[in-house]
């Protein structure tokens, strides 16, 4: 995690900043002064003491898997204590519903958390919760890798990419508007400090886990400013990464290629929207958003999550398939620096699955939650 | 900003290019009047120069009769495509009929044959009479022309009958008041009225026509078919270059089979329209040959001019394509296909004119597929083949 | 004895529906060719090559027409953003293609930045300009080429006039760049419309719209109630909606699940693109967009392959395609099925394949295997 930025990128980033605020009118800086450099978190992770970490186990067959998780960090001996918090949502001072002060606190506290599904209450009034944890934490990159397992059959084997997305802004920035009668116009928001720090994070990732290419997917034939934009960051950041090799793609040859051959691509870095298509895209060429991990790396903080539905149909009945959240909580452990860890856990999970014994339902076997969870400890103890 | 992008609306030239040789269809003339009710809900079915139509074949011959069509369309390349909706008579169910209207709305045209209703139960209204009713199909315009080649006791004739379609006697409010009393209302509106009237006139104005006639019977129904008329006068004066006049109906039902040329526009109320029609069709031979047009301000349906379903002669191979041929010319008129239109017109022309293939009701002998096949060779041979 | 009179002229009707082509008597067949020596009969299309390997498919099919006598005259323009200097001016194209109402195009492609500094690109000038506003693209697994997934069959129908690509962006403080998505009532109910009507002519069950209603609420939100609505015109199609990224998801796990989508316009090219992937690739696809009054066929997956233009290796299918559709779309039936026949014939066969789908065959090499391939009509 050290050489997470160093001090020359901090530096040039600081004094774009400043110079970014000083052209600018008063008015905008209270925005735009929450996008900062993107300081790592601080060095206490190196500590060899044990570590806190916000657990949230959401709802649905999130309480079940987030206990399979702790199981079987139990059984690695990891060292991390879990502190468990609630976010159903409570009135706040203001009258609108949000995350509860207290676990806000926690993950503030203890800069790392791991989230299982979440369901966004339907109705007016409640702030969808991913969202307000993503604002509160300032998570502004989505880390998704995506890789075939062995064990789980499907069409495609050979995918191995990892899907970095700009979180904060893009298309998602929520500002739409009814200009007349039946047109309405939304903004596609993409800003330099933004496009840039995803771009160096995706660089960083890729130098981190020793990948050897990064993509970014754009449509800059047809947004020249906007895409472009991003499209330049990411090439002036490839610049400084010159051990990692650069390529620029449209998002629809991204696509095409993506399902005829997926070993075509690495890691991919890209703007909101495309982010969102093409890592769910690539969840399902390896079978679905239940074996695939997902983080999400911010300035005040790394929230770890699945990001499957809460099947709130078979809540409770020991069946979920707890992988997604645990190869979520691998990259938490990574992303703290446990590597050694994070590699027991992970071999033992992969091996569970190829050896295809217990498996649970959504994966083709018969296996309850809790008899996979157990094949996992003990595939660890064993090692 | 935005308003700029509102206001980059589609060059229109294109359009015009493409369709400055025709002359204003009947289409303009129902929807770019600025009399009339231009806004259409609903995008218009037209896609790639093709037309989406809804078609109701109906019942006796309608559905060979719609097959000829089908026929006729495929070697004449006409860019339409037939949504094809089948309404069972004898179901009093409505789904089938709720679809058909639907369909008409979505794609503004339609093509169909009489649609029976068998239903005897009195709680059950024609569903001609509705289904012109749902779409205010409020006009109905038989245009009334000699067909050279059909034996016809006169020849030249040239009327257009225009005719409310949507109230009148047709208003379907009867009750039996007391014990064998029954009242039957005729509804009368000025705006009715008024729409048609005006219709007529600007009819007359961009065809060129010279005189409209108002057929009425004010002298009786001194209220009723006094709107209609003093509607209709009213609206002349707007009109100074156009002769207008007015007949009571039996004194212009004899006028017709004595005199018929001294007509050139009329104009009526429901009944009398279905009256006079019938007695014009009869003048120029028969029912097998003209064709109706049913305008409201979106919506459009093409069918037969007398509303007739000739069970008696379905399946015999006999029936009269003519009629039928002669609706869908009609209606690639008004959707703008004019070459279309024309390149099976003349090959109708032709194959009554010049090969005297007619079916028994005009006193020929040919089946209704030899006559659909000697068209089909003709527009073959044809000199342009538009697609 | 009644009912069999009955009869005869509904055997007569079913023989001509079964036998589209041939029917009442052989008269098409035997009349075509004599009619395509008629200078008077022959149909006029535009033709633009476009950018990369464009000018070799377009070759490619005018060698297929050629030895198919398809009765076609093409105005060929050079159209090309990538090439100013030598391109025909955008007035001149769209009058030919109005006038037309049928055009053949290549790619043309899209350079990042323009020189003029416009954000608008040639191929949304000429969208724009002939208000081409749906673009169909028919997914289909064709026999003989090998993919991972089989027996797909779905048309994507997007809306390629706004949304994203309404070309309005702006630096409002340098750093920050705005771009906006335009999404109007009437344009999405058009297409909206457009979708269920080509469902109903082609007897397909199934509308899909795809959105991201739930994050774009307003914009998305309009494009998807004005779905809602007009499903309620076509009871007898059923109507679903799917979130896009859900939608790619499904897409590469279960696409046989689709039947029509219909899209807004960024999205409709990330679906576009990944079913093209799905059944074979760029190749193979083929495409149209439509106005009110004319059509534009175009592969259906947008790519230049410049990195191979003049090695002879691109796959002519697509374009091959796209040129059976138009003659079928200008009422040349026997042709356009021939194109067709021939092509599916090669593909089936296997033996002559391009690099693309397996094999090592040259774009002339499969060219003439179609050709060889043509059933021509007995003169």
């Amino acid at each position: 995690m050290s050489g997470f930025f160093n001090g020359k990128n901090i530096n040039e980033l600081f004094s774009g900043l400043l110079r970014f605020l000083a052209k600018n009118p008063p008015k905008n800086s209270g925005r735009t002064a929450e996008i900062v450099s993107s300081k790592p978190i601080s060095s206490r992770l190196y500590s060899s003491e044990i570590k806190k970490c916000t657990l949230i186990p959401g709802d649905g067959i999130g309480p079940e898997i987030s206990a399979a998780v702790q199981q079987i960090f139990e059984s690695a001996k990891v060292p991390i204590e879990w502190e468990s918090v609630d976010v159903t949502p409570v009135r706040g001072p203001d009258g609108k519903f949000g995350i509860p002060q207290a676990a806000i606190d926690s993950v503030n506290r203890n800069k790392i958390g791991l989230k299982g599904p979440l369901m966004t209450p339907v109705g007016k009034g409640h702030r969808s919760l991913n969202l307000a944890l993503r604002k509160e934490f300032n998570l502004y990159a989505n880390v998704r890798p995506c890789r075939s397992l062995e064990g789980y059959k499907t069409l495609y084997d050979d995918v191995d990419v990892v899907t970095i997305r700009e979180n904060t802004e893009g298309e998602y920035s929520g500002i739409e508007h009814e200009i007349v009668d039946g047109v309405v116009q939304s903004i596609k928001l993409i800003t330099e400090d933004a496009s840039r720090r995803v771009a160096e994070f995706a660089f960083q990732y890729a130098k981190e886990n020793k990948r050897k290419k990064v993509t970014a997917v754009h449509k800059a034939n047809i947004m020249r400013m906007s895409d472009g934009l991003f499209l330049r960051c990411c090439r002036d950041m490839a610049k400084k990464y010159p051990d990692v090799k650069f390529e620029e793609r449209y998002l629809d040859t991204v696509c095409l290629n993506m399902v005829q051959d997926p070993s075509k691509y690495d890691v991919l870095v890209m703007p909101n929207l495309y982010g969102d298509i093409l890592s769910d895209m690539c969840a399902g060429l390896v079978g679905g958003l239940g074996l695939t991990p997902s983080g999400n790396i911010g300035l005040n903080g790394a929230l770890f999550e699945s990001v499957h539905g809460t099947a709130p149909d078979i809540a409770g009945q020991d069946k979920a398939n707890p992988t997604a959240l645990l190869l979520s909580a691998v990259m938490m452990l990574r992303y703290m620096q446990l590597t050694p860890y994070a590699d027991k856990i992970e071999r033992a999970c992969f091996e569970t699955i190829k050896e295809a014994k217990y498996l649970t339902g959504d994966l083709g076997g018969k296996a309850k939650c809790s008899e996979f969870t157990n094949e996992i400890c003990s595939k660890i103890s064993q090692s | 900003m935005a308003l700029r992008f509102v206001q980059q609306c589609p060059i229109k030239w294109a359009s015009k290019l493409a369709r400055a040789q025709s002359t204003l269809s009947a289409f303009e003339i129902q929807h770019k009047t600025p009399l009339i009710k231009k806004q259409s809900p609903i995008p218009i079915a037209m896609y790639g120069g093709r037309h989406a139509v809804t078609m109701l074949p109906g019942g006796g011959i309608g559905p060979e009769l719609m097959e000829y069509v089908r026929e006729v369309f495929k070697y004449a390349g006409a860019p339409v495509d037939f949504e094809v909706i089948d309404i069972d008579p004898r179901s009093e169910e409505s789904d089938a009929f709720d679809y058909a209207i639907t369909s008409i709305k979505r794609n503004g045209v339609g093509i169909k044959g009489n649609i029976e209703t068998k239903s005897e139960s009195a709680a059950i209204t024609s569903r001609n009479v509705a289904l012109r009713n749902e779409l205010d199909l409020f006009v109905n315009i038989l245009h009334c022309k000699s067909f050279p080649g059909v034996p016809a006791r006169q020849k030249d004739i040239d009327i257009v009958i225009i005719r409310q379609n949507t109230e009148g006697e047709y208003a379907m409010l009867e009750h039996e008041s007391v014990d064998g009393v029954v009242e039957s209302m005729k509804i009368v509106t000025e705006s009715n009225s008024d729409r048609v009237a005006r219709y007529a006139f600007e009819f007359a104005k961009r065809t060129g026509r010279k005189k409209i006639t108002t057929i009425h019977k004010a002298n009786i129904m001194k209220l009723s078919d006094g709107l209609f008329l003093e509607t209709s006068k009213k609206i002349a004066k707007e009109y100074p270059e156009i002769e207008h006049n007015d007949m009571i109906i039996d004194n212009c039902c004899m006028q017709l089979v004595s005199k018929p040329h001294q007509f050139d526009v009329m104009i009526m109320t429901n009944l009398y329209g279905s009256i006079v029609s019938n007695v014009l069709c009869g003048l120029i031979g028969g029912a097998g040959i003209l064709s109706g047009k049913n305008y409201g301000d979106h919506y459009a349906i093409f069918e037969p001019g007398t509303r007739n379903t000739g069970t008696a002669i379905a399946g015999k191979n006999i029936a009269n394509p003519l009629a039928m041929l002669n609706a869908s010319v009609d209606m690639l008129n008004h959707l703008g296909h004019k070459e279309h239109a024309d390149l099976i017109m003349n090959a109708m022309l032709k194959t009554v004119s010049e090969d005297h293939l007619l079916t028994p009701d005009l006193g020929g002998s040919a089946s209704s597929t030899e006559i659909v096949q000697k068209i089909i060779d003709h527009i073959l041979q044809a000199d342009i083949r538009p697609w | 004895m009644a009912l069999i009179t009955r009869q005869i002229p509904r055997i007569f009707i079913q023989a001509t529906q079964g036998a589209a082509v041939r029917s009442i008597h052989n008269s098409t067949i035997s009349n075509s060719p004599v009619l395509a020596q008629r200078p008077d009969t022959r149909v006029t299309a535009t033709l633009i090559p476009g950018d990369g390997v464009g000018p070799d498919l377009v070759y490619s099919v005018q060698e297929v027409f050629k030895a198919a006598g398809v009765p076609v005259d093409w105005e060929s323009y050079f159209f090309s953003e990538v090439n100013p200097t030598l391109s025909a001016p955008l007035e001149d194209v769209a009058k030919s293609i109005s006038k037309n109402r049928v055009a053949l195009k290549g790619i043309l492609a899209t350079p990042d930045y323009s020189h003029t500094g416009e954000l608008q690109t040639l191929n949304m000038k000429l969208r724009n300009e002939l208000d081409l506003y749906a673009n169909v693209v028919h997914v289909k697994s064709l026999p003989g080429v090998k993919c991972r997934h089989s027996n797909i069959d779905c048309v994507i129908i997007r809306e390629q006039t706004e949304g994203e690509y309404s070309a309005l962006e702006h630096e409002s403080v340098p750093g920050v760049v705005e771009c906006l998505k335009i999404v109007t009532a009437k344009k999405s109910q058009r297409i909206a419309k457009f979708a269920f009507d080509y469902a109903v002519k082609n007897n397909r069950k199934k509308v899909t719209a795809v959105h991201k209603a739930n994050i774009m609420k307003l914009g998305d939100g309009l494009f998807l109630r004005s779905c809602e609505e007009m499903a309620k015109l076509y009871p007898k199609i059923e109507f679903e909606k799917m979130i896009v990224d859900n939608c790619t998801m499904q897409m590469v796990s279960k696409p046989q699940q689709f039947d029509v989508m219909v899209t807004p316009n960024l999205y409709g090219n990330i679906v576009d693109n990944l079913a093209s992937g799905l059944v074979g690739g760029a190749g193979v696809v083929s495409g149209s967009s439509y106005s009110a009054d004319c059509v534009v066929f175009e592969p259906g997956a947008r790519h230049t392959f410049s990195e191979a233009v003049g090695k002879n290796v691109a796959n002519p299918t697509a374009m091959l395609l796209c040129a059976s559709k138009l003659l079928r779309h200008v009422n040349l039936t026997v042709y356009s099925d021939m194109v067709r026949n021939a092509v599916e014939k090669v593909l089936q066969d296997g033996k002559v394949r391009t690099k693309d789908i397996g094999g090592q065959n040259s774009t002339q090499e499969f060219t003439y295997a179609v050709i060889s391939n043509l059933e021509l009509p007995k003169a």
